[in-house]
């Protein structure tokens, strides 16, 4: 009947003013959520024939192939991110490479929001919605987490030093959103732990 | 005491160049940048601040910091209004308005003062022996009445205009407190590596060193303070927090710390800076550098104006300049308050010192007798005289004393207008104690000190009870340098300070006349609590320390027993005879000092107050005029009223439509959780009650999950994707908890099944097109599968593409109208139901909300979890018994329900009610009862689940569980509503529209 319409979560939210980092939304991200065994070599060998790299195993890392990068979620559990175009392949390919290995492979391109903090002072703006320690030396790029922010589940990926993804379920895209608005206002700055001015 | 008391020089923290004016109820009051309102106010010339909380009686400013329990004021105006705050911390700025507390009309004349004349009828445990009876006179008569006249600041008005926020941090020392003990251990720690911070609740760094005397490495206190804390703030591993108070300390060290960011300085605020900062500091180890607080001594009328702290007196002059009055009396028990004697002396006012020790001949007072200071030792205050009114003092009697002795006989008259009182300094051992940190009695210092403690936190200086400089300053850099890297202790650096003697104790000092004859010994200003009231809390028997404090109130409120806690112990103690360890102490409890709720709640305020969950079609709804309603954290369209339509009006028309035509509801929410692996059907056939390895695949089942108890707690259609592989529906609220159920028995009773389990809920977008146009509005929309009845009947599943947009399609029904569930990725949500919409359009569809849909399913008797069941309700019990496998091994719940008492006829049943005036619609929730009585107790026999007007059949419907319903088919039963009505009805079946289904198969 007509063309497909394609709305993200964050669509047509108004461009914040007034903030210490910047934030954006990150629009167009293929994600596959996929379960497996560890312990099992041969899903192992297949998802990473598919996806070019192995599984990260190592609790909170990341791993990255050209274009794809997996998440790891839990001790069975990652998150593969690709371009969204390159999730349907890759969703066919691990399902045909995956045959016979028990397994769960399933699209969530749609399930997430992804807010992306930029620039100095992203950790504290984080911290000001979260009780982990950013500032410990754990935090570098290509450690990913689950936390509680904001009193709801997300997910962080720090993709470099001063750049962080925050995942959360898509129906919370809007509060978050808002809550990192009111927590990255310029005037609410914060810097920890470096030199400070001696107060008059 | 009316002319100006700011002396020619001096202020250690005042710039003279600047000056500052404010109000203080109302009057202009001028001072200098970097005084509080106490220094400001005492320095034109006034000396009362507020009124007591029980006698009304005048007060004035009695300490020099946080440990201010009298002068309590209130700043700013309407919503930027703070009652309560210590006018000794508050820092004055340029059109600041400040108001005296708990007066009426006026803080010079208090009508409640007359309070005070009868206060023999207002003893300890006043309260509860006066407003007792009758009982019914509590609420209109004695509650208004102590709420007029009692309690402190007023609460603001309207809503608060600042932010707030709060921020949480790690780091591997929390120094708390920046005085001489703190900044060392700051400066080692950090030396050796750790992440330090030092929070420290003054503008300024250096706690009580500024007024201490000595000196360090040679450079005085103030100097040395300046140029550690310089370096503190220089470090990169370290985090220096001004006007920051730690308010409480929990287990494995989580401290609070409230932030003053902005009270002292608008111009930051009206930047946007965040007035408050909550501080959830997570710390490896804590180091107690919070000093001591003074004593003050009970004697008669100690609570005059211009009665206040040694330690107060000497910082008023030091810090800011002010003169606390022109002749003064320092009435002490100890060798530090001599160093108030000599900057009086020294600063030209006039002093003499009374002291109760028999002798005093230490460094410090043989130094005050050598430049002509009178001293009295074996003496003590046992007066003050007041002009009428009590505003101002106008001599004290000093009378010879020693220990134990009774009621004074001889005493002289000495003319003065303030008093500088020392009974010695408490360890502040608040923070210590929240958390379960074990203390005991040191004799020589007649106070409590730090002994163990189960979390990593050490107290140094005089926290532990240690006053000498140069052993604060070993603690500290001990404490310090063992925390981080090395460990190395770095060395301690010379210290020199007068040599003090021992105080010794002085708990009460006697008068000439009986205690409540207009000789009132405060122990508790704040509470107006006497030496008197605690005496009488022993006589009748209150002996355990913490009765006698809810008794009397000692030790409670904003307060905490700061200055009060030791005194009141040592009345308490010599009146029954006790030692004070005998005696005990009273709990502490966070806060440290009242925090804001503005900062409890930080950012969470407004549209962050609760997380809200929206649909990708949330915005739609918005612009077509939905009224909303919270189902869990979602917000769901309830209605769509338009054209001036009530809700009723529109949830009629939506009904309405899909019964004759067709609706389209948003059913995003519920719940999606994708279920895979070789024994995914044993699986959902345990957690289920009925079978699911029988599901063929594409095809749809209803099934019912209950606990292990036997009581329902979800439901919804599952469909059979593949062999392997399921799509399990939950209720809309129960998404992540049934996904954490599954999870739950996969990870730990059933290791050996070979299932995945992935929540999907958000991943899609999920519509139902419902009425009997359906199939036409979704033929319109150009599918790629056959949508006949015969290739899709009811309970069957196809994947495919309508138009452009990929989709699955449930036929499923939950409104008993040929029914079909579209779901399509999230972010295509939006584009189909616009499209769904558009092609409904020429067969009349109707958007429908929450409402239609209950009613809708009401009408069929669908029960929804929840609503039907209570959390005690079985499968049985809502007549569903059918789908309940008697084939099956097992499943979750199965043995619970083979319980005689959960299969008991008399349990209550769901059944379908038929009011008998159709109008009447029954209250969610009303009571049926076996027998109508003129009032209740009634014995109830059940309750109305669901109840609602139903446009299609054009009266009342409900759903009631009741005692045996199903055995009481067509009797009539009633419910008395309250204002009297009674509701009567008829039990039906709960199948009030197309018995036999034959709407669903077309």
């Amino acid at each position: 009947m007509s063309e497909l319409s394609y709305q993200s979560p964050l669509a047509g939210v108004a461009e914040p003013q007034g903030l210490s980092i910047s934030i954006r939304e990150i629009d167009e991200r293929g994600m596959i959520d996929l379960r497996g065994l560890t312990s099992d070599a041969g899903f192992m060998a297949a998802v990473k024939g598919v996806i070019g790299v192995g599984l990260p195993v190592k609790p909170r890392t990341s791993a990255s192939w050209g274009d794809v990068k997996v998440l790891w979620l839990s001790t069975d559990q990652w998150l593969i991110l690709s371009s969204r175009a390159r999730a349907h392949e890759l969703l066919s390919q691990l399902r045909d490479a995956l045959q016979g290995y028990h397994s769960l492979a399933v699209d969530v391109s749609d399930m997430r929001a992804i807010i992306r903090l930029e620039g100095d002072g992203c950790r504290e703006v984080i911290m000001k919605g979260t009780s982990l320690d950013l500032l410990d030396p754990e935090y570098v790029q290509g450690c990913c987490r689950r936390m509680r922010y904001a009193e709801i589940a997300a997910l962080l990926d720090v993709v470099e030093d001063n750049v962080f993804d925050i995942y959360v379920f898509r129906s919370f895209a809007h509060y978050t959103w808002n809550f990192l608005c009111a927590t990255a206002k310029a005037p609410a700055k914060l810097k920890l732990f470096g030199a400070q001015e001696v107060p008059a | 005491m009316s002319k100006p008391y700011r002396l020619s020089t001096g202020g250690r923290f005042v710039d003279r160049a600047k000056k500052v004016s404010f109000t203080f109820d109302g009057k202009t009051v001028t001072g200098f940048q970097g005084d509080t309102v106490a220094s400001a106010v005492l320095a034109s010339g006034q000396r009362v601040f507020g009124r007591s909380f029980k006698y009304h009686r005048p007060r004035g400013v009695v300490g020099l910091g946080s440990e201010e329990m009298n002068a309590l004021i209130g700043v700013g105006l309407g919503a930027r209004h703070e009652p309560n705050l210590r006018a000794t911390q508050i820092e004055i700025f340029n059109g600041m308005a400040a108001v005296s507390q708990n007066r009426w009309p006026s803080l010079t004349f208090d009508i409640g003062a007359v309070n005070n004349a009868f206060s023999r009828f207002l003893p300890g445990g006043f309260y509860y022996k006066t407003f007792m009876w009758p009982q019914s006179f509590w609420k209109h008569v004695y509650e208004p009445f102590i709420r007029r006249a009692a309690g402190l600041g007023k609460a603001p008005e309207g809503r608060d205009p600042d932010t707030y926020e709060q921020i949480h941090v790690h780091c591997d020392v929390l120094v708390i407190g920046g005085g001489v003990a703190g900044l060392a251990a700051a400066e080692a720690a950090a030396a050796n590596g750790a992440k330090v911070i030092i929070a420290d609740e003054n503008p300024h760094l250096g706690g009580l060193a500024d007024i201490s005397g000595g000196a360090i490495d040679g450079q005085s206190l103030p100097d040395w303070s300046a140029a550690t804390g310089a370096k503190l703030y220089a470090a990169e591993n370290v985090h220096v927090l001004n006007r920051t108070t730690v308010v409480g300390h929990w287990h494995h060290n989580f401290v609070m710390l409230f932030e003053r960011v902005a009270d002292h300085d608008p111009a930051l605020l009206s930047q946007g800076v965040p007035r408050h900062r909550l501080w959830k500091v997570r710390a490896h180890q804590v180091i107690l550098a919070t000093g001591s607080i003074e004593r003050p001594i009970a004697f008669a009328n100690n609570d005059r104006p211009g009665v206040m702290l040694a330690s107060a007196a000497r910082g008023m002059v030091e810090r800011y300049g002010v003169a606390p009055g022109s002749n003064g009396v320092v009435f002490t028990n100890n060798d530090d308050a001599y160093q108030t004697a000599l900057v009086l002396k020294d600063a030209g006012i006039g002093v003499r010192v009374v002291d109760s020790r028999g002798r005093a001949e230490g460094a410090l007072p043989n130094k005050a007798r050598e430049i002509g200071i009178q001293v009295d030792t074996g003496s003590v205050i046992s007066a003050v005289n007041t002009s009428w009114g009590g505003l101002n003092i106008t001599d004290v009697k000093i009378a010879s004393y020693r220990r134990g002795q009774g009621r004074v006989i001889k005493e002289t008259k000495a003319e003065a207008d303030f008093v500088a009182m020392s009974g010695g300094w408490n360890p502040a051992l608040h923070l210590w104690c929240h958390n379960g940190g074990r203390i005991h009695f040191d004799d020589k210092l007649q106070a409590f000190r730090p002994k163990e403690h189960h979390d990593r936190i050490v107290a140094i200086g005089a926290a532990n009870g240690t006053f000498g400089l140069s052993q604060i300053l070993t603690e500290a850099i001990h404490a310090g340098s063992k925390l981080a890297g090395s460990g190395k202790v770095h060395p301690v650096p010379a210290a020199v300070q007068a040599d003090e003697r021992p105080l010794e104790p002085i708990w009460f000092a006697p008068a000439t006349a009986k205690y409540n004859e207009g000789n009132k010994h405060f122990i508790d200003y704040q509470n107006d609590v006497t030496a008197a009231d605690l005496e009488l809390a022993q006589r009748e028997g209150y002996e355990s320390v913490e009765h006698t404090k809810r008794y009397t109130t000692f030790g409670m409120a904003t307060d905490q027993g700061k200055t009060s806690n030791i005194n009141g112990l040592g009345v308490i103690a010599e009146a029954s005879g006790k030692t004070i360890p005998e005696v005990g102490i009273t709990t502490f409890r966070p806060p440290y000092t009242p925090f804001s709720f503005g900062s409890v709640a930080g950012v969470l305020t407004k549209d962050l107050f609760l997380p809200i969950r929206r649909t990708a079609i949330y915005q739609w709804h918005v612009d077509h005029g939905a009224v909303f309603e919270p189902v869990g954290q979602w917000r769901r369209a309830y209605t769509y009223p338009r054209n001036g339509e009530t809700n009723h009006q529109s949830i009629d028309r939506e009904i309405l439509a899909v019964r004759n035509a067709v609706g389209l509801l948003d059913a995003s929410t519920l719940g999606k959780i994708e279920i895979k692996g070789p024994d995914a059907a044993e699986f959902l056939d345990r957690m289920y009650t009925n079978m699911f390895s029988t599901l063929k695949t594409a095809k749809c089942r209803y099934g019912l999950m209950m606990n292990e108890l036997g009581f329902l707690s979800d439901d919804g259609v599952t469909v059979r994707l593949s062999d392997d592989h399921f799509l399990m529906h939950t209720t809309s609220g129960g998404a992540d908890r049934i996904s954490a159920w599954l999870e739950e028995w996969l990870q730990t009773e059933w290791t050996q099944y070979r299932v995945f389990v992935t929540n999907v809920t958000e991943n899609w977008s999920q519509f139902a097109i419902a009425g009997p146009k359906a199939r036409e509005v979704l033929q319109k929309l150009d599918p790629t599968f056959d949508i006949s009845n015969a290739a899709l009947p009811h309970m069957s599943f196809v994947e495919g593409r309508l138009g452009a947009y990929p989709v699955r399609v449930y036929r499923i029904s939950f409104s008993g109208e040929l029914s079909y569930e579209v779901a399509t990725p999230a972010n295509y949500g939006l584009g189909l139901w616009t499209d769904i919409v558009a092609a409904g359009a020429e067969f009349g569809i109707e958007p429908y909300g929450t409402e239609a849909l209950h009613v809708l399913r009401a009408e069929k008797g669908y029960i929804v979890v929840g609503d039907e069941t209570d959390g005690t309700t079985t499968p049985i019990d809502v007549g569903l018994d059918g789908l309940v496998s008697k084939k099956k091994a097992d499943f979750l719940g199965k043995r619970s329900l083979e319980q005689e008492h959960l299969k008991a006829p008399n349990r209550k049943q769901l059944v379908g009610l038929l009011t008998e005036d159709p109008n009447d619609v029954l209250p969610d929730g009303a009571y049926a009862v076996r027998q109508v009585k003129d009032k209740p107790p009634m014995e109830m026999i059940g309750q109305v689940t669901s109840s609602y007007r139903s446009p299609t059949l054009g009266r009342s419907i409900a759903m009631a569980l009741i005692e045996n319903g199903r055995n009481r088919m067509g009797e009539t039963i009633s419910f008395p509503l309250p204002g009297g009505k009674v509701v009567r009805a008829r039990i039906t079946d709960t199948v009030f529209y197309d018995k036999e289904g034959a709407k669903l198969n077309v």
